[in-house]
């Protein structure tokens, strides 16, 4: 079988410097959070890597899709805020625990918080949880629908 | 249930073994040290009263005291995996080590793949092959949601994988999966000497290829979640015929296993495949899995 090599010709690695300035502006994070990764394009998304010598084969991924910039402004993804997210120091929103289950549950919430409109983190104590979009007293849990879980779902935040 | 027969004279307590497999597997899952340390896991679990024994052989390994591990949130939050115990065996023996090059050359949907990443502290290389289109999304899904970084996936038939040198090779290969019956009983409707001998073509194909992969003094685990002796030492001695690997024996305290088979239907296997490793549902109250460790000469 050949591989389908027409897609994956199209990861171009990028200059890691116009990313880590994108994350910086938004959520205020330290450089050396980015230290050790790569970072490629493939059509409208950024993904994140291992900083090796890729050997020279045909990718389906490589590492994590981190941004989407399908979108304006860009949008970050909750996996990738999962990795990096942790050393963000604006644009983040600590949920209580009421909170932090509707959020996971991928329902809308009022709250007031004191951030810049926009894509931001949500967090429950030093957890986080991913994404959300707030803006006007509002956050809007952006979590793919298969990493939601109902209110049922057992164990602590 | 029935087709297991064929193996009362190489099981070792034929009726326990059959007992046992009549029985529901425990829950089993992998502590992700991408994303928690396991004593922080541990207290979260005991936190909610989930009962948790560490496997004696693996300390990231935890067998729970609960049906669905699926539902907690620790699992929604990468802080956890499914796996089942004896699936843990294979990235295990293989080791690598952070900034090794690696290729799991059967990877969907994942849990081996991210057990080596993890191992390698997400630093290196990973490459996660799977021919199966289908099959590209539930490894994708596992690799983000447990943060596995090091991870780039290939879609190639694995038996021609381009010319490539890496440090270890996984070939977890497809096989007849006799050994997950404790999961799904069906899959025992489906096995046939047939089938198994359909599966060893391709599993030669693979595991010549992944010695071929291999750098030299590199190390290449061979490994099945079948009690076929024709998909396993079988397989094993016709790549050793090659001349172009030495087999070691693999040792994991706690976790016991048999030796290779010396003999299958009238034909003799040469001794060094006793250095393989069984592993019997009854013997570790797992699933059934056969692991052999190749050292590339």
């Amino acid at each position: 079988m050949s591989p389908s090599s027409s897609r994956t010709e199209k990861f171009e690695a990028i200059d890691s410097a116009e990313v880590i300035a994108a994350w910086q502006s938004r959520f205020d994070m330290p450089g050396e959070a980015f230290i050790g990764f790569a970072f490629y394009r493939r059509a409208q998304n950024i993904w994140a890597f291992s900083d090796v010598d890729l050997p020279r084969l045909s990718y389906e991924a490589v590492g994590m899709r981190m941004m989407s910039l399908k979108e304006k402004p860009w949008k970050p993804t909750t996996c990738a805020l999962q990795v990096f997210g942790r050393h963000a120091r604006k644009n983040t929103v600590a949920l209580n625990s009421e909170q932090a289950r509707r959020f996971m549950s991928g329902e809308s919430q009022d709250l007031e918080a004191d951030v810049e409109a926009g894509f931001v983190i949500a967090l429950f104590q030093d957890q986080v949880l991913g994404c959300g979009l707030y803006s006007r007293g509002k956050l809007v849990s952006q979590l793919p629908k298969e990493r939601r879980i109902s209110v049922d779902t057992e164990g602590d935040l | 249930m029935d087709y297991l027969e064929r193996y009362r004279e190489i099981i070792p307590d034929f009726e326990d073994f059959l007992a046992t497999i009549s029985q529901p597997l425990p829950a089993s899952v992998r502590i992700n040290t991408l994303k928690i340390s396991r004593d922080r896991l541990i207290e979260r679990l005991d936190r909610t009263g989930i009962g948790n024994h560490v496997l004696k052989w693996y300390p990231l390994g935890l067998r729970l005291d609960m049906d669905r591990p699926g539902k907690l949130i620790d699992h929604t939050l990468g802080y956890i995996h499914i796996q089942e115990e004896v699936s843990m065996v294979p990235p295990l023996v293989l080791d690598p080590k952070p900034g090794e090059m690696v290729l799991d050359m059967c990877a969907a949907p994942g849990s081996k793949t991210t057990q080596i990443a993890q191992q390698m502290e997400n630093r290196g290389l990973v490459v996660a092959n799977e021919p199966s289109l289908g099959r590209l999304t539930p490894l994708r899904s596992n690799c983000e949601r447990l943060g596995a970084i090091n991870v780039a996936i290939t879609r190639y038939d694995g038996s021609r994988f381009p010319d490539c040198q890496f440090d270890r090779v996984l070939a977890d290969v497809p096989c007849s999966s006799e050994g997950t019956s404790r999961k799904d009983l069906k899959v025992l409707n489906r096995s046939s000497l047939k089938r198994s001998l359909d599966l060893q073509r391709l599993q030669v194909s693979l595991l010549k290829r992944a010695v071929a992969l291999t750098r030299p003094g590199g190390v290449i685990i061979y490994s099945t979640c079948t009690y076929a002796p024709e998909e396993n030492e079988s397989v094993v001695e016709s790549v050793l015929d090659l001349g172009q690997v030495h087999m070691e024996r693999l040792s994991l305290p706690g976790l016991i296993d048999c030796p290779g088979l010396g003999e299958w239907c009238g034909h003799k296997y040469s001794d060094e495949l006793k250095l393989c490793s069984r592993y019997y549902p009854h013997a570790n109250d797992t699933g059934g899995f056969f692991v052999a460790k190749l050292i590339k000469n």
